[in-house]
């Protein structure tokens, strides 16, 4: 197995009485994308801030990149990009003031910022809306935006909380295609989804998360071969085996 | 630093973006400043016409005319009989002096005379005021005509005429006006009154703590945005963020009142250089108080309407307590629960500066509880800040 770039060790972290991170560990290879699958309550999102600096755990230990993420936030904040589930942009900026705002906060000169702003709203197909208005932009485009500016600052590690929430198959597409070609320039990617289809396309790894916990970890290949042949049956169906039929709210 | 620059370089392009709020924000005090104008920028004698009827048309009746006319702050709007009554019919005036006919002629053959107020109830407040000074200046001729007919009573028989006695008298009665044996003077107590230095202070301070109630919701809008938690994954600390956002606010309503006290010392002329200059600093600090404890609503509350609330609430009473618009008693209750609003010592060393004659130097305590609630307000404002419950 590659360079562990990722590496979680017994977290844990409680809100009251809500233990909504209960002992996970798990490791995400360098240049992989390692999908975190769960129902909703299940701790993804406290996870993930967790390891971006956000919120302290309770306990255990985060390293990204050989950093400890308690002792060494900034260094961590170095290494790490993160596209947060609900869009975060100032919709009264253009799409280039915002990419080079949030480039200027990961530490960019104006002149880098500004080039690498360019660069990363070409890959998203947007460089002819670069001066236009965010909160003009269709809901795929906000998204690509959300995910663009994740990018600033050429990041080691990315976190994608479902970046895929509400736009169309095409946009959808254009983010499925760019987050391979970040794979491809050695990018490690840490994703979370509702979409099973979806990991199963992207994702080297899953771990399956419940009540704060990892249920179950592997390829998606493997996860399948637990319940039936790989081919014949889909990530939702393991998903659903796992985390059962109940609704969750 | 340079990030928290950053930080409020981005807040200063939002703010410009926004074109209703910044309409507002900068149009507001111009339109205050109008309001100021308006209302303490003219004249604070009494001013009044008074509408005069003149029956008569002769030589009396014209130096009354003239003597009315020659009173500060009243000027005269000479009408016919019949459009004064209708004006006073349809209440477009309230009182009208008539001159009645023959009054000349019965003057100079030695008769009495009555001038007649026509007006509606009372008169109202003015036409009282009016109707006053008119039976001063006519109770003035009254004197003049009988100093004049006692002279000449006392003179009869001795060959000089009359007019000779009609000239002397008036000379006299003219020297005495000039000269007066029994004198009239003003003292007006605790000074002169200046209503824009009074009131200038407060409606600065006012301004300023308007930026709170909006540095209040700086980090509410941000978290609803989901930026904050964004800002934080970045090289961004906690401490950039929030000075950055001090910064911006103090901006903001340092902005806002040195368009005030520009027009204040454009039209008013109420400074000096000088004392411009440290009405500047005393604002700025000030500012910077107000938005310090800005910070801290921000940083406790967690919806826009938790955010709003408090800070209208918090500049409410500060207004009220900081003797803005009214002066505190030395000594009362309210004085000493005063002396928990920043206004308090805001307008302290605002008055000193702008009608006091006093100096920075003069007003170092007051600087100082300003400069102490800053430092006090980010450190208690850093302290409650968390950008997710539970958080960093």
């Amino acid at each position: 197995m590659a360079e562990a770039y990722l590496v979680v060790k017994d977290l844990y972290k409680s809100f009251h009485d809500n233990k909504a991170v209960n002992g996970i560990s798990f490791t995400i290879a360098k240049g992989e994308i390692f999908g975190l699958l769960g129902p909703n309550g299940a701790g993804k999102t406290t996870t993930i801030r967790m390891l971006a600096t956000v919120l302290p755990a309770d306990s255990g230990e985060i390293t990204i990149g050989g950093h400890s993420v308690r002792k060494e936030a900034g260094a961590v904040r170095s290494l790490i990009g993160v596209c947060p589930q609900e869009l975060a942009l100032y919709e009264d900026l253009s799409a280039l003031e915002n990419m080079v705002f949030f480039g200027r906060m990961a530490g960019l000169s104006g002149a880098r910022a500004r080039e690498q702003a360019m660069a990363n709203l070409k890959m998203m197909g947007l460089s002819e809306r670069a001066k236009g208005k965010v909160a003009k932009f269709s809901g795929g485009m906000k998204r690509r935006i959300n995910l663009a500016i994740a990018l600033m600052g050429e990041p080691k590690l990315l976190f994608l909380d479902e970046p895929t929430v509400g736009i169309d198959p095409q946009s959808r597409n254009n983010i499925y295609e760019n987050i391979r070609g970040l794979q491809q320039n050695g990018m490690t990617i840490l994703y979370t989804t509702h979409y099973m289809e979806e990991a199963d396309r992207l994702c080297q790894r899953v771990a399956v998360m419940d009540g704060g916990q990892i249920i179950s970890m592997d390829t998606p290949r493997n996860l399948k071969a637990q319940i039936g042949p790989p081919d014949q049956v889909t990530l939702e169906d393991v998903f659903l085996k796992l985390t059962g039929r109940s609704l969750r709210d | 630093m340079k990030r928290a620059l950053y930080i409020t370089l981005n807040e200063v392009r939002l703010y410009l973006q926004d074109k209703g709020d910044l309409a507002f924000s900068l149009l507001l005090p111009i339109v205050t400043f109008a309001l100021m104008y308006g209302a303490f920028g003219g004249d604070t004698l009494f001013t009044a016409t008074a509408r005069v009827v003149d029956l008569d048309g002769g030589a009396r009746a014209a130096r009354l005319i003239e003597e009315i006319d020659a009173v500060d702050g009243i000027s005269v709007e000479l009408l016919t009989a019949a459009e004064a009554d209708a004006k006073l019919e349809r209440s477009d005036i309230q009182l009208a002096l008539f001159i009645p006919a023959g009054f000349t002629q019965t003057l100079e053959a030695g008769g009495d005379v009555t001038l007649l107020f026509k007006q509606r109830g009372n008169g109202g407040q003015e036409g009282q005021i009016l109707a006053s000074i008119i039976r001063g200046v006519a109770e003035e001729m009254s004197q003049e005509f009988q100093a004049v007919r006692q002279v000449a009573a006392n003179l009869a028989g001795t060959g000089i005429s009359s007019e000779s006695i009609r000239f002397t008298v008036e000379d006299l009665l003219a020297e005495e006006r000039a000269a007066p044996v029994v004198g009239v003077a003003e003292e007006v107590v605790g000074g002169s009154v200046d209503f824009i230095g009074m009131y200038l202070p407060g409606i600065i301070t006012m301004y300023v703590l308007f930026a709170l109630a909006l540095s209040a919701q700086t980090i509410v809008e941000e978290r609803r945005r989901g930026t904050l938690e964004r800002l934080l994954t970045t090289r961004l600390s906690a401490g950039e963020l929030f000075f950055g956002k001090f910064l911006a606010t103090t901006a903001r309503g340092f902005l806002q009142t040195l368009i005030l006290l520009a027009l204040a010392y454009a039209v008013f002329q109420l400074f000096t250089p000088l004392s411009f200059l440290q009405a500047l600093v005393i604002t700025l600090i000030f500012a910077a108080a107000a938005a310090a404890i800005g910070m801290i609503i921000a940083a406790l509350a967690r919806t826009q309407a938790a955010a709003n609330w408090t800070g209208v609430v918090f500049t409410m009473f500060s207004v009220m307590l900081g003797g803005t618009f009214f002066e505190v008693a030395q000594g009362s209750v309210l004085a000493s629960v005063g002396k928990l609003s920043i206004n308090t010592y805001a307008n302290e060393a605002l008055r000193s500066v702008v009608i006091g004659g006093g100096s920075l130097g003069d007003n170092v305590t007051p600087l100082l509880v300003l400069a102490g609630v800053v430092i006090v307000g980010l450190a208690i404002s850093r302290v409650f800040f968390r950008a997710v419950p539970g958080g960093k």
